[in-house]
């Protein structure tokens, strides 16, 4: 058992230190995430996938994502939350690197470990990660798109032009996706072997323990208990209280996706209905008219009277003048 | 002189109404037995899928009732009301994609902790029945999803139907049947929605209520299998008991899956097709994602005609399933140790695998058909 603990490879180290890292900073991060969403800072483009998994991945690629997006041109997404998301993951990642750093050396390799050990983990990862995960990506897409090509290719000639399209697309998919699965997973042992190589002089300068093995397992369980239970529990469930509320009041209550066929026209709120205030306009509005129904109705027998007053010198003009050229009223006209 | 208890030993509200419960059901003691269950090796991550499959049920059940207040069962108003949940009813479009994203997850986590009771050899003696009784509930899980397809009504939902009437009718001697009964007519229609219905929100949540319970009284009459590798040294001195630590990394692995979903549900919300016509148009039929492979599979040239749709509709899935429920009568070496167990590890390699290519392939195939 010991020998094993000393013969221990770089890429064990590297993965039982990152694997259960990861797990470990995850949820906290993912709490995180769902809130940019619903508040919606977070945009997320074709390479979603990627970009997920390589922020929530960190602390390897806390370093690594900047240089990707800026040296290779990639686009991973819009919106403050990518940032801020990847700002958070520096503190998370430090703390989870602690947890499970201090256990990791205690249960597994049986040595103490020092002081600021998540501080020290977290930066010798982050910078092996800045330096081989954009080559990883370059080789990965490089090999992936000749393996696509390369298996086209070879499908167009004639001799295996007869074989049906459904056939042809899993063995094209089997082919060029074993190429560039056995290129990651060597490259990631590789990456992986480098972590553990450039943790190992940490590892090397702990001293060893020489406590039981039941007195270790005792020790790292009661690193991960609280020293205050009740306030470690309220504190908790404070912070999910909070985070709960907070997404409830940010979540958009119609969808923020509308489809085509869908979409809301922009309609103004109609304004509050007022019946006091209506019946009193209205009651207004009917004075007004009244009124003014009232000056018409002067103003037409105002006019009918000037009419018949007309009329009548009209008639007497008439008789002394049958001449004239001005028109008659209509009232004078006849079929 | 009479005494005066102090505050501090008064018993609270709240105690007193535990105390009055417990001297009715013996709480106390249950829940001891409940929390005080021991985890061989200690808690761990692995062990989380059961706890989290069971939040998921619970979850569905909740966004599945909230739904219900305002969805119409029938041929008529089925796709329009689903519109006016997506579209007009307060949140109601980030209930409708949780409970989509949340069958998926349910089936998600159906595979990992089978794959996880597969890896770990927790199917072998004396835990037979509860992988029997697990692998009835991962036919519910299908069975939940193949229904609630059906109930927007549109033409995914419709065609998909249609698909896997269809692959069901390939059945020897019960086929015809149960296609007919499920269908209630010759074409998918309001007898079709009404059974569908009733089999997903009656039928099926009432069997795996009770499959569930079973397979947890099973699980505990037998106890956790704990893991396959550590010493009887080792073991014995992580044992733990299921309260508080395994309890917290469930209640971390709830969290994570409840915002993995939250989180699909914002990135690609439920969006309709056109409403549900027996003309499927330009719309190419298929089934649900986890179906796909099946659908793909069926595509090759071996498994085309009558004999060859039977074949890759019925009998080799039929016979895979045979071979699970199998696997703990004809598997009865007690090494549990996967990397000693090279035909378990290569054959679930082989399968996953397969899946997802096939997967994967029938996605890649939309842009031949486009």
């Amino acid at each position: 058992m010991s020998n094993e603990r000393e013969s221990m490879s770089p890429t064990q180290l590297g993965l039982g230190i990152l694997w259960p890292a990861f797990w470990t900073g995850l949820p906290i991060k993912l709490a995180f995430v769902l809130l940019f969403l619903s508040l919606g800072m977070v945009h997320f483009e074709t390479r979603i996938g990627l970009a997920f998994l390589m922020l929530l991945t960190s602390p390897v690629t806390v370093f690594a994502l900047p240089t990707i997006v800026l040296g290779l041109e990639s686009h991973i997404g819009e919106g403050a939350g990518i940032a801020l998301l990847f700002l958070l993951s520096i503190p998370i990642d430090i703390w989870a690197l602690g947890v499970v750093g201090r256990t990791f050396f205690l249960e597994r390799l049986r040595r103490e470990p020092q002081d600021g050990l998540g501080l020290t983990l977290w930066w010798k990862c982050a910078v092996v990660g800045a330096v081989f995960l954009p080559i990883l990506w370059v080789t990965v897409s490089a090999t992936t798109q000749a393996a696509i090509s390369g298996v086209h290719s070879m499908f167009e000639m004639d001799f295996l032009k007869f074989v049906p399209v459904a056939e042809r697309i899993s063995i094209e998919l089997t082919l060029w996706g074993t190429v560039a699965v056995g290129v990651l997973l060597l490259l990631l042992v590789i990456g992986l072997s480098l972590v553990g190589r450039v943790i190992r002089g940490t590892v090397e300068s702990a001293p060893h323990t020489t406590e039981s093995y039941q007195g270790l397992i005792t020790r790292w369980d009661l690193m991960r208990v609280p020293a205050d239970q009740g306030l470690m529990l309220t504190a908790l469930t404070g912070g999910a209280v909070v985070l709960s509320l907070l997404f409830w009041s940010s979540l958009p209550v119609f969808t923020p996706h509308p489809h085509d066929c869908c979409k809301k026209p922009d309609v103004k709120a109609a304004p509050a209905f007022k019946p006091l205030d209506t019946l009193n306009k209205d009651e207004k509005m009917l004075a007004q008219l009244a009124v003014q129904v009232e000056a018409l109705e002067k103003q037409k027998a105002e006019a009918e009277a000037e009419n018949d007053k007309g009329k009548g010198k009209a008639g007497k003009d008439a008789v002394k003048a049958p001449a004239a050229t001005a028109p008659a009223p209509p009232a004078a006209k006849k079929p | 002189m009479s005494h005066t208890p102090s505050t501090s030993t008064q018993a609270t509200v709240i105690e007193k109404v535990v105390d009055f419960v417990d001297e009715r059901v013996g709480l106390k003691l249950l829940a001891a037995k409940m929390l005080n269950e021991p985890v061989p090796g200690g808690s761990r991550w692995a062990y989380v899928f059961g706890s989290v499959l069971l939040f998921i049920f619970i979850m569905q059940a909740v966004t599945g009732v909230l739904l219900m207040f305002y969805y119409v069962p029938t041929a008529d108003h089925a796709y329009a009301s689903t519109q006016y949940i997506l579209h007009d009813i307060d949140y109601g479009w980030f209930l409708l994609s949780y409970h989509f994203w949340g069958s998926t997850a349910m089936v998600v986590c159906v595979f990992a902790h089978m794959s996880q009771v597969f890896l770990w050899g927790a199917y072998k003696k004396p835990r037979e029945l509860i992988w029997l009784v697990g692998l009835a509930l991962f036919g519910i899980v299908m069975g939940f999803g193949f229904t609630g397809y059906l109930l927007p009504w549109d033409q995914r939902a419709y065609w998909a139907t249609t698909v896997g009437v269809e692959i069901l009718d390939k059945t020897p001697l019960l086929g015809d049947f149960m296609a007919r009964f499920l269908k209630g007519g010759a074409t998918p229609g309001q007898m079709t929605l009404s059974r569908f219905f009733v089999i997903h929100v009656m039928v099926l949540p009432a069997a795996l209520m009770g499959l569930a319970g079973l397979h947890l009284f099973l699980f505990r009459s037998a106890g956790p299998a704990g893991p396959f590798r550590d010493t009887p040294e080792e073991l014995k001195a992580k044992t733990d008991y299921f309260f508080p630590r395994q309890i917290w990394k469930d209640i971390v692995g709830m969290a994570a899956v409840f915002a993995c979903i939250c989180a699909l549900a914002f990135w690609e919300p439920v969006v309709l097709l056109e409403e549900a016509t027996p003309d499927p148009g330009d719309y190419h039929p298929e089934p649900e994602w986890y179906f796909l492979f099946l659908f793909q599979l069926l595509r090759l040239k071996m498994f085309s005609g009558e004999f060859g749709q039977l074949l890759g509709a019925m009998v080799l899935p039929g016979a895979f399933m045979a071979l699970l429920a199998a696997l703990p009568f004809i598997d009865r070496d007690p090494e549990r140790n996967i990397f000693k167990r090279p035909i378990a590890l290569i054959g679930w390699v082989v399968v996953m695998a397969a899946i997802l290519i096939f997967t994967i392939s029938a996605i890649i195939n939309r842009e031949f058909l486009d």
